[in-house]
Protein backbone atom coordinates (compact mmCIF):
# COMPACT_ATOMS: atom_id res chain seq x y z
CA UNK A 1 0.00 0.00 0.00
CA UNK A 2 2.46 2.64 1.03
CA UNK A 3 4.48 0.98 -1.26
CA UNK A 4 2.09 2.20 -3.97
CA UNK A 5 1.18 5.43 -2.73
CA UNK A 6 5.07 6.22 -2.91
CA UNK A 7 5.56 5.37 -6.35
CA UNK A 8 2.16 7.14 -7.19
CA UNK A 9 3.77 10.56 -5.65
CA UNK A 10 7.11 9.98 -7.50
CA UNK A 11 5.30 9.31 -10.54
CA UNK A 12 3.45 12.53 -10.36
CA UNK A 13 6.58 14.27 -9.52
CA UNK A 14 7.84 12.90 -12.85
CA UNK A 15 4.61 14.30 -14.72
CA UNK A 16 4.53 17.53 -12.96
CA UNK A 17 7.95 18.80 -15.40
CA UNK A 18 9.04 17.51 -18.61
CA UNK A 19 12.38 18.70 -17.26
CA UNK A 20 12.41 15.95 -14.34
CA UNK A 21 14.14 12.74 -15.55
CA UNK A 22 14.13 10.79 -12.54
CA UNK A 23 12.67 11.09 -8.77
CA UNK A 24 13.55 8.01 -6.03
CA UNK A 25 12.93 7.78 -2.34
CA UNK A 26 16.05 6.30 -0.19
CA UNK A 27 16.12 6.06 3.22
CA UNK A 28 19.23 7.87 4.52
CA UNK A 29 21.25 4.54 5.17
CA UNK A 30 20.93 4.76 1.24
CA UNK A 31 18.66 2.02 0.43
CA UNK A 32 16.19 2.56 -2.03
CA UNK A 33 12.35 2.98 -0.96
CA UNK A 34 10.87 3.75 -4.21
CA UNK A 35 12.00 5.01 -8.10
CA UNK A 36 10.82 5.81 -11.27
CA UNK A 37 14.44 5.95 -12.55
CA UNK A 38 15.10 5.12 -16.62
CA UNK A 39 16.95 1.66 -16.73
CA UNK A 40 20.44 3.33 -17.58
CA UNK A 41 20.87 3.90 -13.90
CA UNK A 42 21.50 1.76 -11.03
CA UNK A 43 19.29 2.00 -8.26
CA UNK A 44 21.89 1.20 -5.63
CA UNK A 45 24.03 3.83 -7.04
CA UNK A 46 21.50 6.58 -6.81
CA UNK A 47 20.50 5.37 -3.62
CA UNK A 48 24.06 5.56 -2.16
CA UNK A 49 25.08 8.61 -3.55
CA UNK A 50 22.21 10.41 -2.42
CA UNK A 51 22.57 9.13 0.95
CA UNK A 52 25.99 10.13 1.06
CA UNK A 53 25.39 13.87 -0.71
CA UNK A 54 22.92 14.53 1.45
CA UNK A 55 25.10 13.40 4.72
CA UNK A 56 27.92 15.53 4.19
CA UNK A 57 25.38 18.17 2.70
CA UNK A 58 23.65 17.72 6.53
CA UNK A 59 27.45 18.08 7.99
CA UNK A 60 28.61 20.83 5.54
CA UNK A 61 25.38 22.98 6.69
CA UNK A 62 26.14 22.45 10.52
CA UNK A 63 29.65 23.13 10.52
CA UNK A 64 29.62 26.46 7.96
CA UNK A 65 26.91 27.51 10.17
CA UNK A 66 24.22 27.64 7.46
CA UNK A 67 21.37 26.38 9.74
CA UNK A 68 19.06 23.30 9.17
CA UNK A 69 19.71 21.69 5.83
CA UNK A 70 17.21 22.30 3.11
CA UNK A 71 18.40 20.71 0.07
CA UNK A 72 21.51 19.55 -1.45
CA UNK A 73 22.09 20.88 -5.44
CA UNK A 74 24.61 19.03 -7.64
CA UNK A 75 24.79 20.96 -11.41
CA UNK A 76 26.55 19.11 -14.35
CA UNK A 77 26.70 19.77 -17.61
CA UNK A 78 24.21 17.49 -18.77
CA UNK A 79 21.33 18.54 -15.51
CA UNK A 80 20.96 18.73 -12.12
CA UNK A 81 20.41 16.02 -9.33
CA UNK A 82 18.34 17.85 -6.40
CA UNK A 83 18.01 15.81 -3.13
CA UNK A 84 15.80 16.89 -0.32
CA UNK A 85 15.06 15.13 3.27
CA UNK A 86 11.76 13.45 3.43
CA UNK A 87 11.36 13.59 6.68
CA UNK A 88 13.86 12.82 9.03
CA UNK A 89 14.83 9.05 7.94
CA UNK A 90 14.65 9.57 4.12
CA UNK A 91 16.20 11.20 1.02
CA UNK A 92 13.99 12.19 -1.80
CA UNK A 93 16.31 12.75 -4.94
CA UNK A 94 15.28 14.18 -8.43
CA UNK A 95 17.27 14.01 -12.02
CA UNK A 96 16.64 16.94 -14.28
CA UNK A 97 17.74 18.26 -17.85
CA UNK A 98 19.97 21.09 -17.76
CA UNK A 99 17.88 23.64 -19.23
CA UNK A 100 15.62 22.62 -15.95
CA UNK A 101 13.27 25.71 -14.50
CA UNK A 102 14.83 25.02 -10.97
CA UNK A 103 12.09 27.07 -9.21
CA UNK A 104 8.87 25.33 -10.28
CA UNK A 105 11.14 22.18 -9.63
CA UNK A 106 12.03 23.46 -5.75
CA UNK A 107 8.52 23.72 -5.21
CA UNK A 108 6.91 20.19 -6.85
CA UNK A 109 10.11 18.59 -5.06
CA UNK A 110 9.15 20.48 -1.88
CA UNK A 111 5.58 19.41 -2.17
CA UNK A 112 6.45 15.29 -2.77
CA UNK A 113 8.95 15.39 -0.09
CA UNK A 114 6.29 16.78 1.95
CA UNK A 115 3.89 13.83 0.83
CA UNK A 116 6.70 11.08 1.06
CA UNK A 117 6.98 12.27 4.92
CA UNK A 118 3.82 11.56 5.74
CA UNK A 119 3.11 8.13 3.90
CA UNK A 120 6.50 7.03 5.60
CA UNK B 1 37.17 3.18 18.23
CA UNK B 2 35.51 6.15 18.67
CA UNK B 3 32.92 7.83 20.51
CA UNK B 4 30.30 10.27 19.06
CA UNK B 5 31.98 12.86 20.74
CA UNK B 6 35.84 11.85 18.93
CA UNK B 7 37.32 10.50 21.98
CA UNK B 8 39.28 7.51 21.07
CA UNK B 9 38.11 4.37 23.52
CA UNK B 10 40.50 2.02 24.70
CA UNK B 11 39.95 -1.38 24.79
CA UNK B 12 39.31 -3.43 27.80
CA UNK B 13 42.56 -5.07 28.54
CA UNK B 14 41.56 -7.76 31.31
CA UNK B 15 38.97 -8.99 28.52
CA UNK B 16 41.64 -8.63 26.02
CA UNK B 17 44.51 -10.34 27.76
CA UNK B 18 41.88 -13.40 28.36
CA UNK B 19 41.07 -13.26 24.67
CA UNK B 20 44.98 -13.50 23.78
CA UNK B 21 45.71 -16.10 26.14
CA UNK B 22 43.37 -18.39 24.68
CA UNK B 23 44.64 -18.12 20.89
CA UNK B 24 47.86 -18.33 22.25
CA UNK B 25 47.53 -21.03 24.60
CA UNK B 26 49.39 -18.74 26.77
CA UNK B 27 48.56 -20.58 30.57
CA UNK B 28 50.29 -20.60 33.82
CA UNK B 29 52.31 -23.61 33.14
CA UNK B 30 54.07 -22.38 30.23
CA UNK B 31 54.45 -18.52 31.62
CA UNK B 32 56.04 -20.93 34.77
CA UNK B 33 58.12 -22.59 32.27
CA UNK B 34 59.29 -18.73 30.48
CA UNK B 35 60.19 -17.74 34.41
CA UNK B 36 62.14 -20.70 34.79
CA UNK B 37 64.34 -21.06 31.55
CA UNK B 38 64.76 -16.92 32.59
CA UNK B 39 68.34 -17.27 34.09
CA UNK B 40 69.21 -19.31 30.49
CA UNK B 41 67.79 -17.06 28.29
CA UNK B 42 69.56 -13.81 30.28
CA UNK B 43 72.76 -13.97 28.93
CA UNK B 44 72.03 -15.20 25.34
CA UNK B 45 68.77 -12.01 24.72
CA UNK B 46 71.50 -9.25 23.77
CA UNK B 47 72.67 -11.50 20.62
CA UNK B 48 68.43 -11.81 19.77
CA UNK B 49 68.28 -8.00 19.56
CA UNK B 50 71.68 -7.56 17.89
CA UNK B 51 70.65 -10.44 15.15
CA UNK B 52 67.01 -8.80 15.07
CA UNK B 53 68.46 -5.44 14.18
CA UNK B 54 71.47 -6.68 11.48
CA UNK B 55 68.57 -8.43 9.40
CA UNK B 56 66.13 -5.04 9.86
CA UNK B 57 69.73 -3.31 8.65
CA UNK B 58 69.32 -5.97 5.29
CA UNK B 59 65.66 -5.09 4.10
CA UNK B 60 65.56 -1.76 2.47
CA UNK B 61 62.17 -1.05 3.32
CA UNK B 62 63.06 -0.83 7.35
CA UNK B 63 66.06 1.55 7.11
CA UNK B 64 63.68 4.43 7.03
CA UNK B 65 62.32 3.23 10.55
CA UNK B 66 65.94 2.89 11.82
CA UNK B 67 67.88 5.85 10.93
CA UNK B 68 69.55 7.44 14.03
CA UNK B 69 67.38 5.33 16.58
CA UNK B 70 69.05 1.62 16.16
CA UNK B 71 70.79 2.15 20.00
CA UNK B 72 68.15 4.06 21.43
CA UNK B 73 65.21 0.77 19.75
CA UNK B 74 67.85 -2.17 20.53
CA UNK B 75 67.42 -0.90 24.42
CA UNK B 76 63.56 -1.07 23.97
CA UNK B 77 63.95 -4.14 22.55
CA UNK B 78 65.84 -5.88 24.70
CA UNK B 79 64.49 -4.65 27.57
CA UNK B 80 60.81 -6.25 26.13
CA UNK B 81 62.63 -9.47 25.49
CA UNK B 82 63.57 -10.13 29.18
CA UNK B 83 60.05 -9.06 30.12
CA UNK B 84 58.80 -11.86 27.61
CA UNK B 85 60.64 -14.37 30.24
CA UNK B 86 59.57 -12.93 33.76
CA UNK B 87 56.29 -11.67 32.81
CA UNK B 88 53.06 -11.31 34.21
CA UNK B 89 51.18 -11.44 31.08
CA UNK B 90 48.48 -9.68 32.48
CA UNK B 91 46.07 -6.48 31.68
CA UNK B 92 48.85 -4.19 32.00
CA UNK B 93 51.43 -6.07 29.94
CA UNK B 94 48.19 -6.18 27.82
CA UNK B 95 48.32 -2.57 27.72
CA UNK B 96 52.01 -2.01 27.27
CA UNK B 97 52.16 -4.35 24.08
CA UNK B 98 48.75 -2.04 22.77
CA UNK B 99 51.06 0.94 23.02
CA UNK B 100 54.06 -0.72 21.54
CA UNK B 101 51.83 -1.55 18.32
CA UNK B 102 49.87 1.89 18.79
CA UNK B 103 53.93 3.86 18.23
CA UNK B 104 54.33 1.45 15.12
CA UNK B 105 51.21 2.77 13.86
CA UNK B 106 52.22 6.32 14.64
CA UNK B 107 55.28 6.46 12.51
CA UNK B 108 53.14 4.55 10.16
CA UNK B 109 55.18 0.95 10.26
CA UNK B 110 53.74 -1.56 7.71
CA UNK B 111 51.92 -4.12 9.19
CA UNK B 112 53.68 -6.82 8.20
CA UNK B 113 57.07 -5.58 9.92
CA UNK B 114 55.11 -6.81 13.03
CA UNK B 115 54.81 -10.64 12.11
CA UNK B 116 57.95 -10.36 9.88
CA UNK B 117 59.63 -9.23 13.27
CA UNK B 118 58.18 -12.17 15.33
CA UNK B 119 59.22 -14.61 13.11
CA UNK B 120 62.74 -13.15 12.82
CA UNK B 121 63.18 -13.44 16.59
CA UNK B 122 60.98 -16.58 16.77
CA UNK B 123 63.85 -18.56 14.99
CA UNK B 124 66.86 -17.20 16.63
CA UNK B 125 65.39 -17.84 20.27
CA UNK B 126 64.55 -21.71 19.24
CA UNK B 127 67.98 -21.77 17.99
CA UNK B 128 69.24 -20.58 20.86
CA UNK B 129 66.33 -22.86 22.91
CA UNK B 130 67.92 -26.25 20.96
CA UNK B 131 71.05 -25.55 21.70
CA UNK B 132 71.24 -25.03 25.52
CA UNK B 133 68.86 -28.12 25.74
CA UNK B 134 69.80 -30.41 23.23
CA UNK B 135 69.95 -32.92 25.87
CA UNK B 136 66.84 -32.71 26.94
CA UNK B 137 64.63 -32.72 24.12
CA UNK B 138 61.28 -32.53 26.17
CA UNK B 139 62.14 -29.24 28.01
CA UNK B 140 63.50 -27.75 24.43
CA UNK B 141 59.92 -29.15 22.60
CA UNK B 142 57.83 -27.21 25.82
CA UNK B 143 60.08 -24.30 25.63
CA UNK B 144 59.86 -23.17 22.18
CA UNK B 145 56.27 -24.03 22.43
CA UNK B 146 55.89 -21.48 25.24
CA UNK B 147 58.05 -18.53 23.59
CA UNK B 148 55.76 -19.42 20.88
CA UNK B 149 52.54 -18.72 22.98
CA UNK B 150 54.10 -15.34 24.62
CA UNK B 151 55.50 -14.38 20.82
CA UNK B 152 51.76 -15.18 19.41
CA UNK B 153 50.18 -13.74 22.13
CA UNK B 154 52.08 -9.84 22.16
CA UNK B 155 51.76 -10.18 18.18
CA UNK B 156 47.71 -10.50 18.51
CA UNK B 157 47.70 -7.70 20.82
CA UNK B 158 49.87 -4.99 18.84
CA UNK B 159 48.08 -6.49 15.75
CA UNK B 160 45.05 -5.20 17.49
CA UNK B 161 45.93 -1.94 17.73
CA UNK B 162 46.48 -1.61 13.97
CA UNK B 163 42.77 -2.97 13.75
CA UNK B 164 41.48 -0.30 15.77
CA UNK B 165 43.61 2.63 14.12
CA UNK B 166 41.83 1.60 10.71
CA UNK B 167 39.07 1.56 12.74
CA UNK B 168 39.27 4.46 14.33
CA UNK B 169 40.12 6.23 10.68
CA UNK B 170 36.75 5.11 9.56
CA UNK B 171 34.93 6.21 12.60
CA UNK B 172 36.47 9.88 11.89
CA UNK B 173 35.58 9.59 8.90
CA UNK B 174 31.92 9.22 9.40
CA UNK B 175 31.47 11.77 12.23
CA UNK B 176 33.08 14.34 10.12
CA UNK B 177 30.51 13.42 7.29
CA UNK B 178 27.91 12.43 9.28
CA UNK B 179 27.26 9.36 7.53
CA UNK B 180 26.16 6.02 9.28
CA UNK B 181 28.01 3.30 9.27
CA UNK B 182 25.40 0.94 7.55
CA UNK B 183 25.74 3.94 4.51
CA UNK B 184 28.88 3.59 4.65
CA UNK B 185 28.97 -0.17 3.70
CA UNK B 186 26.06 0.42 1.49
CA UNK B 187 28.79 2.93 -0.77
CA UNK B 188 31.34 0.45 0.02
CA UNK B 189 29.13 -2.60 -1.39
CA UNK B 190 27.54 -0.61 -4.40
CA UNK B 191 30.70 0.84 -5.22
CA UNK B 192 32.98 -2.88 -4.98
CA UNK B 193 33.33 -3.16 -8.72
CA UNK B 194 35.66 -0.14 -8.84
CA UNK B 195 37.55 -0.65 -5.88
Amino acid sequence: MREEMLGSILSELNGSSVDIEASAVISTDGLMISAVLPQSLDEDRVGAMSAAMLSLGDRTAQELARGKLEQVLVKGDTGYVLMTYAGSDAVVTVLAKPKAKLGLIFLDVKRAAENIAKVL
Amino acid sequence: MIDKNGQIVRPDFVELSEYAKVFSSLNSEKEALLRDIAKDMAPRLNEVTEHFYEILQSIPQALPYLEGRTDALKKTHLKWMQSLFTGPFDAAYTESMYDVGDVHVKVNLPVEFMSGGITLICNELYRIIHELYQADPKRAADAVSAISSVMGYSLLIMQKSYNASVEEQLDKFLLITGMSRALFDKLASTFKVLL
